[in-house]
This record gives structure tokens, sequence and C-alpha cells, in this order.
């Protein structure tokens, strides 16, 4: 059974009186399995949050059907086993942390020490059992940002839905987010996230699909999509200069085109978490 | 290996999960709502009701007892109107907009939550918001009228130790109860009781109109414009009663003049708990109506 299925899913939002409608999503097929993390790609008005909130029946379909563990999405069952966490949440500024776990584990059906111990762990594992009483107001929005997928978590759901999950967030935070959709994964999760932040999805999916206009125009395993299997990437750390010339002549020999010869490059993020991992002032310390 | 019996089948199928109603959810969602009004200190208007009752207790002590009374019922009655008016109409106006700006619908009704639940659990915060403060008002009324009596009792008692005519102390006996009288009217609990009725379906009303709009500032006038239609209507029915389809029109404006007992209290007429009963029932039969418009445009609206 998919997690999440749809056939021909459409949405057409009516623009006003004699402006007709426009067409943000176009028979949108899409099938998630269990225990994958699916990333949704695509340009700002694709139909990335369009396709979520018909996911969650925040809107109605103009066409098409669309499921969620086998029940229709327009029925509330459809929820119970299922985490969201939109985009730039917000969420009510004048609980505090706990407080606001405690509303959505209560709205979830939780109580009692049951619900308290699970405030505690989620607290835990987001990392801000630390601000625990502290009042969303003075939440950063990396902080907000993990208090909201732990609200998604609250009730332990089977499937996440995080919408643009690392927008805004410090890279390590970013980092901290991704390796935690990871752990999701390894405890049996399914996560549908979308995102604009190509990289990032890269490092946790294992299909994706992109969006554009309202039409998957792409979709696959990831590992698959990126690789280029015409050409071939040694990496080879401490031949000599006089050796490279003899590494050369073999391809040559052996029909091959020697396309380019460079030093690998880090990324801008490894080197960024590097450099900050070196620095071992805590916080507090700095000028 | 055994051949799977029909039994073995129905076993073996996925359990059907089914979300019913729950008072639970909605005593959640409506908690929150209190919550949230308590802390954005929107209690502070009472400071400038109790202001008004102090100001009301301390001045015109050159009328008689009854007027001084009088003043006071009739000055508090009028101010625990308006500021519970002021609460119904801006705090109810403001929830649905709100939680459609912050997104944090979103994150409500991602859970397992009826809509309906979402919109009565918001309803019910509101008036429990109003109910606290109507009590809370309520208390500093009774606190003035408090103030207001031991006064005038002392005045009466110091009066009464410094005649010794037999006459007069018996009519300051009089006074002395006639005060006690007025204070403990019980025709107040009724026009409070009345008072909230009509907020309850103030509040019912602005929560309709902001299922429609997402502005405040629009949820807010249209609600105080429905406030004065509501107070106009009793008029308007009368005048075109020979009309019917201005009757008809008319008959879907609440008719608000009717909770208003004010008046009768200041003249010191009696209202029958039959009225009462039946102009809450009045309320009652609006309110739940309005709810449920509300509901049917809620459960459509896109989000």
């Amino acid at each position: 059974m998919d997690a999440i299925r749809t056939e021909n899913l459409t949405k057409k939002y009516a623009l006003g009186w004699r402006r007709g409608r426009l067409l943000a999503l176009d028979k949108l097929n899409l099938h998630v399995h269990e225990g994958e993390v699916y990333g949704l790609l695509g340009p700002n008005g694709s139909g990335k949050s369009t396709t979520l909130k018909l996911i969650l029946g925040l809107i109605s379909m103009t066409s098409g059907e669309a499921r969620v563990f086998d029940v229709p999405c327009e029925k509330v069952q459809s929820r119970l086993h299922v985490g969201f966490l939109p985009e730039n949440p917000y969420f009510y500024k004048y609980l505090t942390g706990a407080e606001t776990l405690e509303f959505y584990g209560r709205l979830c059906g939780m109580k009692g020490t049951h619900l308290n111990k699970r405030i505690d762990e989620l607290l835990a594992l987001v990392g801000l059992a630390h601000a625990r009483d502290r009042r969303l107001a003075g939440y950063s929005k990396g902080m907000l940002q993990r208090i909201g997928l732990a609200q998604a978590l609250i009730h332990d759901p089977k499937l996440l839905l995080l919408d643009e999950p690392t927008a805004g967030v410090d890279p390590i935070g970013s980092k901290d987010i991704r390796d935690l959709i990871l752990r999701l994964k390894e405890t049996g999760k399914t996560v549908l996230l979308s995102s604009h932040l190509l990289a990032q999805v890269q490092d946790v999916c294992d299909r994706i699909g992109v969006l554009n206009l309202g039409k998957m125009i792409l979709e696959g395993r990831v590992d698959q999509l990126i690789s280029d299997q015409r050409r071939v990437s040694i990496t080879v750390q401490g031949l000599p200069e006089t050796a490279r010339e003899k590494v050369m002549e073999t391809v040559r020999a052996a029909g091959g085109e020697l396309v380019s010869i460079e030093h690998p490059q880090t990324t801008l993020e490894a080197l960024f978490l590097e450099a900050l991992n070196k620095d071992k002032r805590g916080a507090g310390e700095h000028d | 290996m055994t051949e799977p019996t029909q039994k073995n089948i129905a076993a073996a199928k996925p359990k059907k999960e089914w979300v019913g109603f729950s008072v639970r959810r909605v005593a959640t969602i409506g908690e929150n709502t209190f919550t949230e009004a308590v802390r954005q200190k929107v209690y502070n208007i009472l400071i400038v009701f109790a202001l008004v009752v102090i100001a009301s207790a301390s001045f015109f002590s050159e009328f008689t007892f009854s007027e001084q009374l009088k003043f006071i019922k009739d000055f508090c009655l009028g101010a625990l109107s308006v500021f519970g008016t002021l609460i119904a109409i801006v705090g109810t106006a403001q929830l649905l907009p709100n939680e459609v700006e912050n997104r944090t619908i979103y994150t409500i009704l991602a859970k397992p939550v009826r809509r309906f639940e979402f919109l009565l659990g918001k309803y019910m915060g509101s008036v429990l918001l109003i109910f606290v403060s109507l009590v809370m008002m309520s208390i500093m009324f009774s606190a003035a009228l408090a103030f207001k009596e031991h006064r005038l009792v002392s005045d009466a008692s110091r009066t009464m130790g410094n005649t010794s005519r037999v006459e007069e102390k018996q009519e300051l006996q009089q006074q002395i109860q006639q005060i006690r009288s007025e204070v403990l009217d019980p025709n107040l609990v009724k026009a409070v009781l009345l008072i909230f009725a009509k907020l309850a379906l103030l509040a019912a009303i602005t929560l309709l109109i902001s299922t429609v709009s997402t502005s405040m500032i629009f949820n807010v006038t249209v609600a105080f414009m429905v406030l004065i239609m509501g107070h106009l209507v009793g008029t308007a029915r009368e005048m075109w009663s020979s009309n019917t389809w201005a009757k008809w029109l008319l008959a879907l404006i609440p008719d608000l003049g009717s909770f208003n007992v004010a008046d009768n209290i200041v003249l010191g007429n009696a209202i029958p708990w039959m009225h009462v009963g039946a102009v809450v029932l009045y309320g009652l039969v609006y309110t739940a109506c309005t709810v449920a418009a509300a509901h049917f445009v809620f459960s459509d609206r896109e989000i």
C-alpha cells in the first residue's frame, strides 16, 4: 500500500468574477511508497504547496483522487497518521514550547503521563529541552522550525509532510533537520518534503519529482537521475606529477577521452561546518 | 497451509478507523482561544470599566438615595453592555483572520480535527472570554453597589442616632430597608443574564462574518452594523408590519433590543422570569442557527 497515492489530481483556483480559473495542478499522478523519503521539487508557483494542501484536505480538488494510506483525503481519518510542518510556521507566540506540544498532543487525543513523556522526548529530539518553558515569541526562526517538527511528530505519525523544512534556517540547523529526516526514515517513517533547495534534497531523498506549472515533468530515483552514465570519475590521492602522464596515456590507449583533470572541490556547506567545528569557543565567548 | 476462511479474511482486513465529533478537541481549542485573549491582555479593558464603576459610585451624592442607586445601576449596566460588546465583537472578529494569517490553522486542521470542532472551539473560547468578563464586571458592579449601600446606610444610621423623634426614626428605618432591597435587586441578575445571551449571539454573528471575510476591519465594521440594525429592527418591524417582504427580511435580523431590560430596572418595573426565559431561548435559537450557518460557509472554504 502506498502512503500517498494521487490519480489525475487536478486543482483549478477561481480568480474572481469573470476572470476564469487558474490551473495550479494538472492531472498529478503521485505515488509515495511507505518508508521512503520523497522530494517534491519545483520553482515558486509550480504546485508544490497546492499538492500538500490537497493531500491534507485543506483545499478541495477540482477533479481526480488523492488517498493517504488508502483513505480518501477528504475524510478526517486520512489525517490520523499524518504530521505536517507548514512553510515558515508561526504557531502561537503566547505559548511556551512545552505548552505548544501539549496543545497539539491533546488535539490528537493524547493525555496524561503518556503525553508528558512524549513532550519531553520530542523536545530532547529537536534540541529544545532548554527552551521548554520559554514562550515562542522569544524563539529564533530555526527554533520555530524545530518546534514545528516536534508538533508534527507529537502523535508518532507514519507519514510526515514537510513544506520547505530548511527554508530560512542556517546551515547547522538545516543539517540537523536533514539528519533528523534520515533518522526518521530509519525508524520506518515516510516523508514527503517540498523544497527548492536542490542540494539539500539530494542528500536525504530516495526519489524526487519535479513539478513545473502544475505538471510533473521529471520523476525518479535520485542516484539514477544525477549519475552521468557516459562518464567515469576516478579520484586518487598522492599521485606524483610524473605518474599522471602515464595514467593519461593508458586512458588514451584504451580509447577513452580525457575530459578534465582537476582537484576535487568540497562544498561551501561542508567548509562552513568544518570551520565551525574547529572553532572550539562556546556560546557567549564571542566578542 | 489452511485455506483462508471468510472469518480469516475479515480478520486480515485493516481496522477501519473512525474520527467522530470530540468535545475534548473542542474544549482544547476553546481553552487555547481563551488563553490567547488572556495572555494578549484583552482584560486590560476591564481596568477602564473599573474606573467607570468607581466614577459612577463616587459622584452625584447630592441626589436622593433612590436616584443615586438608579444612576449606578443604569450607568453600570450600560457600561457592562458596551464593554461586553467590544470584547465580543473585537475578540471574535480577529479569531479566524489571525489563524489564517499566522498559518496556525494549517497545523490544526492537518491533525485529525473536524472543521466544525475547530469553529465551535473558537466560538466557545470567545463565549468563555465574554462570560469571565461579565462575571468580573458584575463583581465590580456589585462592589460599587455595596459601597454605595454602606455609605447610604451609614448616613441614615448617623442621622437616626442624632434624632429623638420617633416618626423620623421610623422613616429612616424604612429608608434603610428600601436601600437594602434596591441594592439586592434580583432584576440585576436577569439583566446580566440577558446581556450575556445578547453578547453570545453577537459573537456568533461576528464569527459568521469572519468565515466569509479575512479582513478584521471589515468583520468589526459589519458586526457593528448588525448591532445597530438589531437595535432598530423592533421599530422597523412595527413600521413595515403590513409589508410581507419587509417582514421576512427583517425576521433575519435578530431583535437585540429585546435583550435590554435596563430601562425597566431603572423604572422599578418587575421583569418576570418567563420573559427572561423566552428572550434567552430566542437568543439560543438564533445563536445555534448562526453557528450552523458559519459551519456551512466554513466547511467549504479553501484555506
